[in-house]
């Protein structure tokens, strides 16, 4: 690189022309700059002290205020430990003056929860509900009850107390059994039921409603209840469940008659089945029975004209048209007619008899095969359930009483038959010689 | 004194469930058949027997094997007069017992209902149950023994009232 000529000169002739003077100057300029510095010196020196002076009274002061602070520490531990002293003996004090009360809202909160509990479950809450809400705060709290809490203990308990005692008529929806709510007159009798128009009702606890019953007791108990709810005066006889529901809810768990039938199961409906087809044959041959009597009967009356429209006529006609009056040629006619007239007469009634007697055997052929399954549930489950064996039992004796409820009325019913065919066979047998013999001996004057 | 015997009887249905009644009604049927035999024997029976008598003897001819058909025929109308009703007495003496049977079977399966709702605990739910099946028996049982014994004595009195017609009512 090329630098500039005249620059360069210019450089080096500086310094060469000044060097005499300056280095007096130099010497001034350092002394005075000495004295600046000592100068300089002091001041800081004198500022520092001062400083270390300030900073120690700030360190006095600080140790005064902690050495202040500390007493009132001091103090305030000693009030400290005074006041939690005051503060064990009034505690105590307390303990001491309280101890019988805290026993008392013990009981208060015990009763309330049992009377909670009471109301929970009494009829009387379907007529006024949210009664036992009303108890939570006085059964669950930690608090002391208020005096307002304690007086709606004692009035629930003494409503719930009259109220047990009363028979009370109130409008209240209510449920019927397949769920649907409607609006009706209800009435409460004491804690024990509630009736409605459909029968007896069921209170259901968790919503403090009611329902009517799945299944109403039968005959005279739900006759007396649907006149006790239409009854006018002072007093009306009435069925009550004392057991409050207990009964009445049994009853919708025992089975009715169709399904009691069911328990029988194949045997059953045989048995069934055959005391349906004897129930038909005696209907029909009391019929015919009861013709063919009637028809003798009519014949009996006029002996005289022999019709062939019934058996004694058909005999008399046989032994009238016979061509000789010899006796033993008579008789001989006469029994071979009536042989010919008593089958039809006695038709069916062996039929009857033997389904009578097989109705009874066949319960106790289902009686077996129930006891059969039965034991085999023991020997599954052993003897510990004994619902599982009762089951099982009701269906043995189920087939028995069908066997039983069919063979009663047959045999009744063949007695009836049996008895109208051998009336009017003993009508043709021994008294219808007698009467051909009439006719003759008038016919011959 | 009367309301005192209805009310027992009232309990004794009560105790003894649906069966009792049919038995009951049973038990009214036989005493009434029974008492109306009795009565017929009484009263409308010696009637009879002198028109039969009377319609005898008016007979001429009382040797020929027609007067003979005509006397077996007297006789057996008074038969069957005489045992117009003892079937049923005698139906209803046999189906007593069963009767009892039944309500004892029902009774039964009753009771076992209780069990299977109830388990074994509840004693009082069955005692109910057992009543109802051990009274009918007792009431079938007691009907059946008595009407036994009335149907037999009527029985008994048929076959000597016909006996004591057969002897009066010659045949020569």
């Amino acid at each position: 690189m090329r630098f500039p000529t005249w620059l360069l000169a210019a450089c080096l002739l500086l310094p060469i022309s000044a060097a005499a003077a300056d280095l007096d100057q130099l010497l001034a300029e350092v002394k005075r700059q000495q004295t600046r510095l000592s100068q300089v010196d002091r001041q800081r020196e004198a500022r520092f002290l001062a400083e270390k002076q300030r900073r120690q009274q700030l360190l006095a002061e600080a140790k005064a205020r902690l050495k202040a602070l500390e007493k009132q520490a001091e103090d305030l531990k000693a009030e400290f430990e005074t006041n939690r002293q005051a503060l064990l003996e009034l505690e105590e004090k307390l303990q001491a003056s309280s101890g019988v009360l805290g026993e008392i809202v013990g009981t208060v909160r015990q009763v309330a929860g049992d009377l909670k509990a009471d109301l929970q479950q009494s009829l009387v809450s379907a007529q006024y509900p949210g009664r036992a809400a009303r108890l939570a705060p006085i059964a669950d709290s930690k608090r002391l009850p208020t005096l307002e809490q304690l007086q709606t203990l004692w009035t629930l308990m003494l409503e719930e107390m009259t109220e047990a005692g009363k028979v009370v008529r109130f409008q209240r929806e209510i449920l019927a059994s397949d769920g649907k709510p409607f609006e009706t007159d209800v009435v409460r009798i004491g804690v024990f039921n509630a009736i409605a128009a459909p029968g007896y009702l069921r209170y259901l606890p968790e919503t403090e409603q009611l329902m009517v019953l799945s299944r109403q007791p039968e005959g005279k108990p739900l006759r007396l209840a649907r006149d006790f709810l239409s009854a006018q005066g002072d007093r009306a006889p009435v069925a009550i469940d004392p057991t409050r529901g207990v009964l009445l809810e049994m009853l919708t768990h025992t089975p009715n008659v169709w399904e009691r039938i069911q328990q029988g199961g194949l045997i059953g409906y045989i048995i069934l089945a055959l005391g349906a087809i004897g129930l038909v044959i005696v209907a029909v041959r009391l019929t015919v029975l009861w013709r063919v009597g009637k028809r003798v009967e009519a014949q009996l009356e006029e002996v005289e004209q022999p019709r062939d429209d019934n058996p004694l006529g058909r005999i008399f006609l046989t032994a009238l048209g016979a061509k000789s009056t010899d006796p033993e040629t008579l008789e001989a006619l006469l029994d071979e007619a009536i042989l010919r007239e008593i089958p039809p007469l006695e038709r069916g009634q062996s039929l009857v008899k033997l389904l009578a007697a097989v109705a009874p055997l066949l319960g106790l052929l289902g009686t077996v095969t129930g006891m059969i399954q039965t034991f085999q549930a023991i020997s599954l489950f052993g003897t510990g359930d004994p619902k599982l064996m009762a089951g099982g039992i009701s269906q043995a004796l189920v087939t028995t009483m069908l066997g039983l409820a069919v063979a009663i009325p047959l045999l009744f019913l063949h007695a009836l038959l049996a008895s109208r065919s051998r009336t009017i066979i003993l009508i043709l047998e021994e008294q219808s010689a007698g009467l051909v013999s009439q006719i003759l001996e008038k016919h011959r004057g | 004194m009367t309301m005192a015997w209805i009310e027992a009887v009232n309990d004794f249905i009560a105790q003894g469930g649906t069966v009792v009644k049919l038995i009951l009604v049973a038990a009214v049927m036989l005493w009434t058949l029974v008492t109306e035999r009795y009565l017929f024997f009484l009263w409308v029976y010696p009637r009879l027997q002198r028109q039969w008598l009377q319609r005898w003897h008016q007979r001429r001819d009382k040797h020929s094997w027609y007067a003979l058909k005509i006397r077996e025929r007297l006789i057996s109308e008074a038969r069957l007069q005489l045992r117009r009703t003892l079937p049923l007495i005698k139906v209803l003496v046999s189906l007593s017992p069963l009767l009892g049977l039944f309500g004892t079977v029902n009774g039964m399966i009753h009771m076992f209902d209780a069990l299977a709702v109830f388990g074994t605990g509840n004693a009082r739910a069955m005692a109910t149950h057992i009543s109802h099946a051990t009274l009918p028996t007792l009431a079938g049982m007691t009907l059946a023994i008595a009407g036994l014994y009335a149907s037999q004595r009527i029985e008994r009195r048929v076959e000597a009232a016909t006996r004591h017609l057969s002897d009066q009512l010659h045949f020569e």
